[in-house]
């Protein structure tokens, strides 16, 4: 039994001992290293992407004079108590699996969203500015620092889910030292260890959610444009998938995801069958949300050490997110925070979780499904069950693909037929569509807006929404602008179909007329069937 | 009782600069009595004209019958257009405000103009005089029709331009350089009285772009099209063929050009 745990705790977090310096570097050399980041931070303002705004200028040169003036205090302390110790800590799979895992993630979702590409910069600056917190943070707690690739799968996890605006981008700095406070000072005992509790990038992505709801400044971030763009890339759940089969490998973290997706899924399925319309917009699991649970709650560090503790970790994650994401909608809030909420809640449950486990002993159930085996033997199996999943998922349009939801008319329509957060929803689709310059969209609010029937009627909002639209050359919106009783109406020109039925994927510009008025005749739109054989 | 003294003083200064900033002047509105008028010009009698301004293959120039409305004398200018502004934080790009500001305002788009419209109406239904018993009386202040704007610009008698058949550098600003102020062009042979109706800017007009004959109930026909709305009177830059009357142009509704600007009209519903 020993032997197994032994083999069990080395696959989860395989450890090697640490390595010293052969002689502690002087003390000049050690703290010249923090030095040396901090100057690297401060050299990439003279990068154009850094040049391009003075606000972002600021918060480099601003995180870059803290990290300045606590090391000149750290180098006072230095004269009085002697030089901090720094040591060499191996790589360790969890940080440069994980790094690799997120940065072809990245890859793939910059090539589409070039947003990603130039951000690259500032995902540099963060990186330099944790090593030189985090080793900061080490020696003012009189601790040797370790250094190694730590850094690099907490900036990437983090930057995967939130960045603040350029106008607002110190805080993004605050938000990387507030994962590496939170992973310093909020600790406990388990196993005989002294371990963090919450995930680092989690707890600090959960604690700026909850400021940024509270005050209502989520536009100071990119939060909602990051929720919506991994879809840009095609096949984005196969690639999230095949990312997520490396980690799961490694870390033997698939009852985790598996149990997450599936409990998204059946949750999904179920308020669908229910109510005849999908519970997330147009996904049965958004591609976001996908995406974090893969690489956002699979942290092994913070997650429960068995594989049924994991498989309840799972589903709880799966329960919130469905949960939050209500709950969100209900108050108007941005929905994208759902799955970054309920991670630290999870972490603080895990001794919880693993001592139920523990109650519950020996049942032939458990073993039948391979859960009461340690992590390590049992990793292989589960990733079948997952694959086999994950393949039941796509086969059924639950991944990739056209959703229904995709489809504006079927919003209408269930809009018009009273089905529950549909008119929100078809509100809130619309308002997406007139934000990307599809004028009709921006048409349908202003006449929503003036026959008040699904919304309170609102005569300015109303006219600003037509101006927008008129603006965009929809003609019925000019009209509406000089006369809105009863607000004129027009078909989705070509140029807005390009828009409207992009799936959640690129925007359609190049592509051929009938072509794409097929496509939108898949969509319901019903002089789209006419014209794509006319055409 | 001299410190009282000053504080009144001051305090008449910052009244008047208040009320300075909120009284831009008003449009002069001009009344264009009821009955018909000819519109268009065909090109086989006119050479001057373009195609778009024949009336119809069979009729070279259409009768077109209006009740009566009133029109501004003069373009707005970039300090009326401000004044809305200010009074509406209307969010706008810099470019109409950086005018002179007894220049037409140019840079705005169709959606502003009517906005504009809207603003004023809302100021007139609280001012004394004719034009507020007009809107308190349920007249709207809008863009004119292409063809209120025709008629005001060419009156009863088919001209060609606003004081007769010929252009006329002395009358109107075209072939130059920018804008001129509003109304510095005396035009005394000019129907109703209304200044700048040839050339300084381009001026939209409330009719989207269709081909003639001209009617004004199929405003709300075509709407899948791509939208474009007529503007009439041609720009400070343009030749004398193009600052004529009859002159049809067209542009996007979202355009903010440097010779685009409007006038506004009084209309019964």
């Amino acid at each position: 039994m020993s032997t197994t745990k032994r083999r069990d705790r080395r696959a989860e977090t395989p450890h090697r001992p640490e390595r010293s310096f052969d002689a502690q570097p002087a003390p000049l050399v050690i703290l010249a290293l923090p030095l040396a980041f901090t100057a690297s931070l401060l050299a990439l303002t003279l990068l154009p992407r850094l040049q391009r705004s003075d606000a972002l200028l600021w918060s480099f040169w601003s995180a870059g004079a803290v990290l300045l003036a606590w090391l000149a205090l750290i180098a006072v302390a230095a004269i009085k108590n002697g030089a901090p110790s720094i040591h060499l800590a191996p790589p360790r799979p969890q940080h440069y699996i994980q790094a690799c895992c997120h940065l072809t993630v990245y890859a793939f979702w910059g090539y589409y969203w070039r947003p990603v590409y130039d951000y690259a910069p500032l995902l540099v600056g963060q990186i330099l500015f944790a090593y030189a917190f985090d080793m900061l943070l080490s020696w003012s707690r009189r601790q040797s620092y370790g250094l190694g690739l730590g850094p690099f799968p907490i900036i990437f996890s983090t930057n995967l889910f939130l960045w603040l605006v350029d106008d607002w981008f110190a805080f993004q700095f605050l938000l990387v030292a507030l994962g590496f406070a939170g992973k310093a000072f909020v600790r406990w005992e388990r196993d005989g260890e002294r371990v963090h509790i919450f995930n680092p990038s989690a707890f600090s992505l959960a604690i700026f959610s909850v400021v940024l709801l509270t005050t209502g400044t989520t536009s100071l971030t990119w939060g909602q444009e990051i929720a919506t763009t991994f879809s840009l890339g095609p096949h984005i759940y196969k690639v999230l998938f095949l990312v997520g089969l490396v980690v799961m490998y490694f870390f033997s973290i698939t009852p985790v995801t598996a149990m997450a997706a599936l409990t998204l899924f059946g949750g999904s399925m179920l308020y669908t069958a229910i109510t005849g319309v999908p519970y997330f917009v147009d996904s049965d699991i958004p591609s976001a949300v996908f995406l974090g649970l893969h690489l956002l709650v699979t942290d092994p560090s913070t997650s429960p050490r068995t594989p049924l503790g994991r498989a309840i970790f799972g589903v709880l994650y799966g329960v919130g997110v469905f949960g939050l994401y209500a709950l969100l909608g209900a108050f108007g809030l941005p929905t994208f925070y759902d799955k970054l909420l309920c991670v630290p809640l999870l972490n603080l449950a895990v001794p919880s979780i693993d001592r139920a486990v523990r109650a519950m002993g020996d049942k032939p159930l458990l073993h039948t499904l391979g859960l009461d085996l340690p992590l390590g033997r049992a990793n292989l199996a589960h990733m079948g069950v997952w694959v086999l999943i994950f393949g039941v998922m796509t086969s059924v349009g639950a991944a990739d693909g056209r959703h229904k939801g995709d489809s504006l008319p079927f919003w209408e329509q269930a809009c018009a037929a009273d089905k529950p957060q549909a008119c929100a929803r078809l509100l809130r689709i619309e308002a997406s569509y007139c934000g990307d310059n599809a004028g009709w969209a921006c048409n349908e609010l202003g006449r929503h807006y003036t026959e008040g029937k699904l919304v309170a009627s609102d005569p300015e909002r109303a006219f600003a929404y037509f101006s927008r639209a008129c603006e965009a050359r929809v003609q019925a919106g000019c009209v509406n602008l000089l006369d809105s009783s009863p607000p004129a109406r027009a078909n989705p020109r070509a140029f807005d179909l390009r828009l409207l039925a992009r799936e959640g994927g690129p925007n359609l510009m190049t592509m051929a007329e009938p072509e794409l008025y097929a496509r939108a005749c898949q969509h319901g739109w019903e002089f789209a069937c006419s014209a794509a054989t006319s055409r | 009782m001299k410190v009282l003294a000053i504080l009144a003083l001051a305090a008449t200064v910052g009244l008047g600069l208040e009320a300075r900033q909120d009284n831009a002047p008003l449009p002069d509105f001009v009344e264009i009595p009821a009955g018909p008028f000819t519109m268009g010009a065909d090109p086989a009698v006119d050479p001057r004209a373009f195609d778009n301004e024949k009336w119809s293959r069979s009729a070279s120039e259409g009768t077109v019958e209006l009740p009566a409305f009133y029109l501004a004398r003069h373009e707005v200018t970039v300090a009326q257009y401000a004044a809305f502004v200010r009074a509406t934080k209307a969010p706008t790009d810099p470019n109409p405000l950086a005018g002179q500001p007894t220049h037409p305002v140019t840079f705005v788009t169709w959606p502003n103009t009517v906005a504009y419209g809207r603003w004023l109406e809302s100021v007139l239904a609280k001012a004394p005089g004719l034009t507020g018993d007009l809107v308190r009386a349920g007249w709207r202040v809008t863009l004119p029709t292409e063809a209120q704007w025709e008629k005001a610009a060419r009156g009863g008698d088919r001209r060609a331009y606003p004081w007769g058949d010929q252009p006329r550098k002395d009358r109107s600003n075209f072939e130059g350089t920018g804008t001129t102020p509003v109304g510095q062009y005396s035009c005394p042979e000019c129907p109703y009285g209304l200044a700048d109706m040839s050339g300084n800017v381009w001026e939209w007009t409330s009719s989207p772009y269709q081909p003639y004959p001209y009617d004004p109930t199929d405003d709300r026909a075509n709407l899948e099209a791509d939208a474009l709305w007529v503007m009439r009177g041609g720009h400070y830059g343009d030749p004398a063929r193009t600052v004529r009357t009859t002159t049809r142009g067209a542009a996007d509704p979202g355009a903010r050009r440097a010779f685009i600007g409007f006038r506004v009209a009084l209309v019964q519903q």
